[in-house]
Protein backbone atom coordinates (compact mmCIF):
# COMPACT_ATOMS: atom_id res chain seq x y z
CA UNK A 1 0.00 0.00 0.00
CA UNK A 2 1.27 3.56 -1.18
CA UNK A 3 0.78 6.18 1.36
CA UNK A 4 1.76 10.28 1.52
CA UNK A 5 5.11 9.87 3.21
CA UNK A 6 6.08 12.47 5.49
CA UNK A 7 9.88 12.60 6.35
CA UNK A 8 11.46 14.93 8.59
CA UNK A 9 15.24 15.64 9.28
CA UNK A 10 16.17 16.99 12.90
CA UNK A 11 18.05 17.54 15.52
CA UNK A 12 16.91 18.72 18.91
CA UNK A 13 16.45 22.86 19.57
CA UNK A 14 15.77 24.23 22.72
CA UNK A 15 13.34 27.18 23.46
CA UNK A 16 13.35 30.34 25.56
CA UNK A 17 10.73 33.08 26.91
CA UNK A 18 11.76 36.40 26.79
CA UNK A 19 10.14 39.18 28.96
CA UNK A 20 9.10 42.39 26.91
CA UNK A 21 6.57 44.65 29.30
CA UNK A 22 4.91 46.42 26.19
CA UNK A 23 3.10 49.59 27.30
CA UNK A 24 -0.55 48.53 26.77
CA UNK A 25 -0.26 44.63 25.55
CA UNK A 26 -3.85 44.80 25.30
CA UNK A 27 -4.91 47.79 22.59
CA UNK A 28 -7.80 47.87 20.33
CA UNK A 29 -8.52 43.81 22.53
CA UNK A 30 -10.22 45.34 24.86
CA UNK A 31 -14.03 44.31 25.93
CA UNK A 32 -16.22 46.27 27.65
CA UNK A 33 -16.27 43.85 30.24
CA UNK A 34 -11.75 43.88 31.06
CA UNK A 35 -12.05 40.88 29.00
CA UNK A 36 -9.62 40.16 26.15
CA UNK A 37 -10.26 38.81 22.51
CA UNK A 38 -6.66 37.08 21.80
CA UNK A 39 -5.65 36.57 18.25
CA UNK A 40 -9.24 36.49 17.37
CA UNK A 41 -9.92 32.94 19.28
CA UNK A 42 -9.56 33.26 22.84
CA UNK A 43 -11.45 35.41 25.23
CA UNK A 44 -10.12 36.03 28.57
CA UNK A 45 -9.74 38.57 31.34
CA UNK A 46 -5.70 39.00 32.04
CA UNK A 47 -4.30 38.13 35.41
CA UNK A 48 -3.71 42.03 37.57
CA UNK A 49 -0.94 43.45 37.87
CA UNK A 50 2.03 43.01 38.91
CA UNK A 51 1.66 40.28 36.30
CA UNK A 52 2.57 41.10 32.55
CA UNK A 53 2.09 39.68 29.45
CA UNK A 54 5.09 37.79 27.88
CA UNK A 55 5.82 37.90 24.55
CA UNK A 56 7.25 34.46 23.20
CA UNK A 57 9.81 33.22 21.07
CA UNK A 58 8.47 29.30 20.96
CA UNK A 59 5.28 28.30 19.77
CA UNK A 60 4.97 26.06 23.24
CA UNK A 61 2.46 28.76 24.54
CA UNK A 62 -0.29 30.45 22.99
CA UNK A 63 -0.63 33.18 26.04
CA UNK A 64 1.31 33.38 28.75
CA UNK A 65 2.06 36.19 31.86
CA UNK A 66 4.71 36.91 34.41
CA UNK A 67 5.36 38.21 37.46
CA UNK A 68 7.84 38.90 40.36
CA UNK A 69 7.93 37.43 43.23
CA UNK A 70 6.35 40.65 45.80
CA UNK A 71 5.37 43.48 44.02
CA UNK A 72 8.73 44.37 42.28
CA UNK A 73 8.99 44.32 38.35
CA UNK A 74 10.22 42.63 37.18
CA UNK A 75 10.61 39.65 39.28
CA UNK A 76 14.43 38.03 39.19
CA UNK A 77 14.74 34.22 38.80
CA UNK A 78 14.56 32.20 41.16
CA UNK A 79 11.89 34.42 42.76
CA UNK A 80 9.31 34.83 39.32
CA UNK A 81 6.06 33.11 38.16
CA UNK A 82 4.45 32.25 34.91
CA UNK A 83 0.62 32.01 34.36
CA UNK A 84 0.16 30.73 30.71
CA UNK A 85 -2.28 28.93 28.63
CA UNK A 86 -1.02 26.53 25.96
CA UNK A 87 -2.61 25.18 23.02
CA UNK A 88 0.52 22.03 22.01
CA UNK A 89 0.95 21.07 26.07
CA UNK A 90 4.03 18.75 25.96
CA UNK A 91 2.73 15.04 24.98
CA UNK A 92 0.75 13.80 22.39
CA UNK A 93 -1.73 11.73 23.90
CA UNK A 94 -5.58 12.68 23.90
CA UNK A 95 -6.44 11.22 27.33
CA UNK A 96 -5.94 13.72 30.53
CA UNK A 97 -3.90 11.04 32.97
CA UNK A 98 -1.88 9.88 29.67
CA UNK A 99 -1.10 12.93 28.74
CA UNK A 100 0.15 14.71 32.20
CA UNK A 101 2.74 11.71 32.54
CA UNK A 102 4.48 12.52 29.21
CA UNK A 103 3.86 16.33 29.96
CA UNK A 104 6.34 16.13 33.05
CA UNK A 105 8.60 13.96 31.04
CA UNK A 106 9.46 17.22 29.19
CA UNK A 107 8.17 20.39 31.21
CA UNK A 108 10.93 22.21 32.58
CA UNK A 109 13.61 19.65 31.12
CA UNK A 110 15.73 22.07 29.77
CA UNK A 111 16.01 23.53 33.63
CA UNK A 112 16.74 20.43 35.06
CA UNK A 113 13.50 19.81 37.31
CA UNK A 114 13.23 17.11 38.86
CA UNK A 115 9.40 16.55 39.63
CA UNK A 116 7.96 14.94 42.62
CA UNK A 117 4.93 12.97 41.84
CA UNK A 118 2.29 14.80 40.76
CA UNK A 119 -1.30 14.48 42.84
CA UNK A 120 -3.98 14.20 40.10
CA UNK A 121 -7.30 15.99 40.95
CA UNK A 122 -10.10 15.35 38.51
CA UNK A 123 -11.33 18.59 37.83
CA UNK A 124 -13.57 20.81 34.61
CA UNK A 125 -12.15 23.49 32.62
CA UNK A 126 -13.53 25.00 28.94
CA UNK A 127 -16.83 23.16 30.46
CA UNK A 128 -15.52 19.83 30.27
CA UNK A 129 -13.46 17.27 32.46
CA UNK A 130 -10.07 18.68 33.09
CA UNK A 131 -7.11 16.97 35.40
CA UNK A 132 -5.14 19.12 37.80
CA UNK A 133 -2.03 17.99 38.01
CA UNK A 134 0.15 19.40 41.53
CA UNK A 135 4.12 19.38 42.14
CA UNK A 136 7.10 20.43 43.20
CA UNK A 137 10.35 20.51 40.94
CA UNK A 138 13.97 20.39 42.28
CA UNK A 139 16.63 22.29 40.21
CA UNK A 140 19.61 20.50 42.77
CA UNK A 141 22.12 22.36 40.78
CA UNK A 142 21.46 25.88 42.02
CA UNK A 143 19.01 24.60 44.78
CA UNK A 144 16.02 26.12 43.07
CA UNK A 145 12.52 24.86 43.39
CA UNK A 146 9.44 25.46 41.45
CA UNK A 147 6.19 24.92 42.63
CA UNK A 148 3.76 23.58 39.44
CA UNK A 149 -0.20 23.03 38.87
CA UNK A 150 -1.34 22.44 35.18
CA UNK A 151 -4.34 22.37 34.31
CA UNK A 152 -5.52 19.75 31.54
CA UNK A 153 -8.76 19.65 29.16
CA UNK A 154 -10.12 19.10 26.47
CA UNK A 155 -10.42 21.31 23.04
CA UNK A 156 -12.32 19.58 20.33
CA UNK A 157 -10.05 16.14 19.61
CA UNK A 158 -7.39 17.69 21.52
CA UNK A 159 -6.19 18.58 25.01
CA UNK A 160 -4.78 21.60 25.98
CA UNK A 161 -3.48 23.32 29.27
CA UNK A 162 -3.01 25.98 31.89
CA UNK A 163 0.13 26.17 33.77
CA UNK A 164 1.26 27.90 36.66
CA UNK A 165 5.05 27.79 37.70
CA UNK A 166 6.50 29.39 40.77
CA UNK A 167 10.08 29.41 41.31
CA UNK A 168 12.15 30.12 44.34
CA UNK A 169 14.91 29.02 46.78
CA UNK A 170 15.34 26.48 47.76
CA UNK A 171 15.14 27.50 51.60
CA UNK A 172 12.07 29.57 50.53
CA UNK A 173 8.61 29.25 51.45
CA UNK A 174 6.32 29.12 48.38
CA UNK A 175 3.60 31.69 48.12
CA UNK A 176 0.41 29.69 47.52
CA UNK A 177 -1.99 32.52 47.42
CA UNK A 178 -0.46 33.32 43.79
CA UNK A 179 -2.48 30.16 42.25
CA UNK A 180 -5.59 32.48 42.41
CA UNK A 181 -4.22 34.06 39.39
CA UNK A 182 -4.57 30.62 37.68
CA UNK A 183 -7.92 29.61 38.64
CA UNK A 184 -9.60 33.19 37.90
CA UNK A 185 -7.71 33.02 34.30
CA UNK A 186 -9.15 29.45 33.68
CA UNK A 187 -12.61 30.18 34.63
CA UNK A 188 -12.83 33.17 32.64
CA UNK A 189 -11.12 31.67 29.72
CA UNK A 190 -13.49 30.57 26.38
CA UNK A 191 -12.90 30.02 22.84
CA UNK A 192 -14.44 32.49 20.24
CA UNK A 193 -13.76 30.21 17.53
CA UNK A 194 -13.25 27.03 16.57
CA UNK A 195 -9.61 25.61 16.58
CA UNK A 196 -7.18 25.37 14.21
CA UNK A 197 -7.73 21.22 14.21
CA UNK A 198 -11.44 21.84 14.50
CA UNK A 199 -11.67 23.38 11.03
CA UNK A 200 -9.06 21.18 9.51
CA UNK A 201 -11.20 17.59 10.13
CA UNK A 202 -14.49 19.55 9.54
CA UNK A 203 -13.16 21.43 5.91
CA UNK A 204 -13.27 24.84 7.10
CA UNK A 205 -9.53 25.21 7.05
CA UNK B 1 9.11 15.21 17.18
CA UNK B 2 6.78 15.40 19.56
CA UNK B 3 4.44 17.70 17.45
CA UNK B 4 4.16 14.97 15.02
CA UNK B 5 3.40 11.97 17.57
CA UNK B 6 0.87 14.24 18.46
CA UNK B 7 -0.25 14.39 14.43
CA UNK B 8 -0.40 10.74 14.01
CA UNK B 9 -4.50 10.50 14.43
CA UNK B 10 -4.65 13.27 11.51
CA UNK B 11 -2.05 12.02 9.80
CA UNK B 12 -4.05 8.36 9.39
CA UNK B 13 -6.69 10.26 8.44
CA UNK B 14 -4.78 12.38 5.47
CA UNK B 15 -3.40 8.65 4.36
CA UNK B 16 -0.26 9.57 5.28
CA UNK B 17 2.69 8.10 7.17
CA UNK B 18 5.97 9.85 8.88
CA UNK B 19 9.09 8.98 9.50
CA UNK B 20 12.03 10.62 11.02
CA UNK B 21 15.62 10.22 9.41
CA UNK B 22 19.37 11.30 10.74
CA UNK B 23 22.28 10.42 11.02
CA UNK B 24 22.52 8.68 13.94
CA UNK B 25 23.42 5.03 14.66
CA UNK B 26 19.85 2.96 15.30
CA UNK B 27 20.70 2.44 18.77
CA UNK B 28 20.88 6.25 19.20
CA UNK B 29 17.43 6.39 17.56
CA UNK B 30 15.79 3.76 19.33
CA UNK B 31 16.99 4.88 23.05
CA UNK B 32 15.55 8.79 21.64
CA UNK B 33 12.27 7.25 20.37
CA UNK B 34 12.06 5.10 23.44
CA UNK B 35 12.66 8.41 25.43
CA UNK B 36 9.80 10.52 23.69
CA UNK B 37 7.75 7.80 23.41
CA UNK B 38 7.94 7.88 19.72
CA UNK B 39 5.26 5.03 17.45
CA UNK B 40 6.78 5.72 13.83
CA UNK B 41 9.66 4.67 12.70
CA UNK B 42 13.25 6.82 12.56
CA UNK B 43 15.31 5.85 10.02
CA UNK B 44 19.46 6.18 10.96
CA UNK B 45 21.26 7.25 8.00
CA UNK B 46 25.06 7.38 8.91
CA UNK B 47 26.53 7.57 5.52
CA UNK B 48 24.47 10.59 4.50
CA UNK B 49 23.65 9.77 1.20
CA UNK B 50 19.85 10.61 1.90
CA UNK B 51 20.57 14.26 3.06
CA UNK B 52 23.11 14.65 0.64
CA UNK B 53 19.74 14.07 -1.86
CA UNK B 54 17.50 16.11 -0.23
CA UNK B 55 19.87 18.81 0.71
CA UNK B 56 19.92 18.90 4.02
CA UNK B 57 23.81 17.18 4.36
CA UNK B 58 25.88 20.58 4.43
CA UNK B 59 29.86 20.44 3.76
CA UNK B 60 31.91 19.93 7.07
CA UNK B 61 28.70 19.42 8.98
CA UNK B 62 28.47 15.98 11.02
CA UNK B 63 24.43 16.22 10.91
CA UNK B 64 21.80 16.80 8.36
CA UNK B 65 19.97 20.11 8.70
CA UNK B 66 16.31 19.89 10.00
CA UNK B 67 13.95 20.02 6.84
CA UNK B 68 11.08 18.45 6.31
CA UNK B 69 9.89 16.65 3.07
CA UNK B 70 6.49 15.26 1.97
CA UNK B 71 6.35 13.21 -0.72
CA UNK B 72 3.00 12.14 -2.37
CA UNK B 73 2.20 8.34 -2.91
CA UNK B 74 3.03 8.63 -6.89
CA UNK B 75 6.94 9.02 -5.49
CA UNK B 76 6.60 13.06 -6.40
CA UNK B 77 8.32 15.40 -3.88
CA UNK B 78 5.69 18.31 -2.91
CA UNK B 79 6.58 20.11 -0.01
CA UNK B 80 10.54 20.54 1.12
CA UNK B 81 11.01 23.17 3.67
CA UNK B 82 14.25 23.88 6.29
CA UNK B 83 13.75 24.70 9.74
CA UNK B 84 11.38 23.41 12.20
CA UNK B 85 8.47 21.55 11.15
CA UNK B 86 5.37 23.88 10.44
CA UNK B 87 2.91 21.40 11.81
CA UNK B 88 -0.30 23.26 10.57
CA UNK B 89 1.17 24.08 7.02
CA UNK B 90 2.19 20.49 6.99
CA UNK B 91 -1.21 19.34 8.03
CA UNK B 92 -3.17 22.11 5.31
CA UNK B 93 -0.98 20.51 2.44
CA UNK B 94 -1.64 16.47 3.88
CA UNK B 95 -5.67 16.82 3.54
CA UNK B 96 -4.65 18.72 -0.17
CA UNK B 97 -3.01 15.62 -0.92
CA UNK B 98 -5.45 13.20 0.30
CA UNK B 99 -8.24 15.46 -1.48
CA UNK B 100 -6.49 14.93 -4.43
CA UNK B 101 -5.94 11.38 -3.88
CA UNK B 102 -9.43 10.88 -3.57
CA UNK B 103 -10.59 13.00 -6.74
CA UNK B 104 -8.15 10.74 -9.00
Amino acid sequence: MKYLLLIFISFLLGGCLAAEPPADPFAGMRMADGSVLWEDEYRFTPPPPPWQLLTLDEEDYSVAFFRGCRKEEPGNYPCESTLAYAEEPFGYSRDLEERQEEFFRRFLWAARVDFEKPSLKKTRALGGEALQADTVGHERVLGHKVLVRVIFAHRGERIVAFYFTQWRPADEEFDQSQLKALENFVGGFTFTAPSFYEKLVTRQD
Amino acid sequence: MEGHQRNLYLYDRFNARVAGVSRDEVSTLRHWSDQLGLSFPLLGNPTGYLGMDLGTQHKGVPMFSRRTVVIDKWGQIRYSEKGSPDYREILRLLKQLHEEEEKR
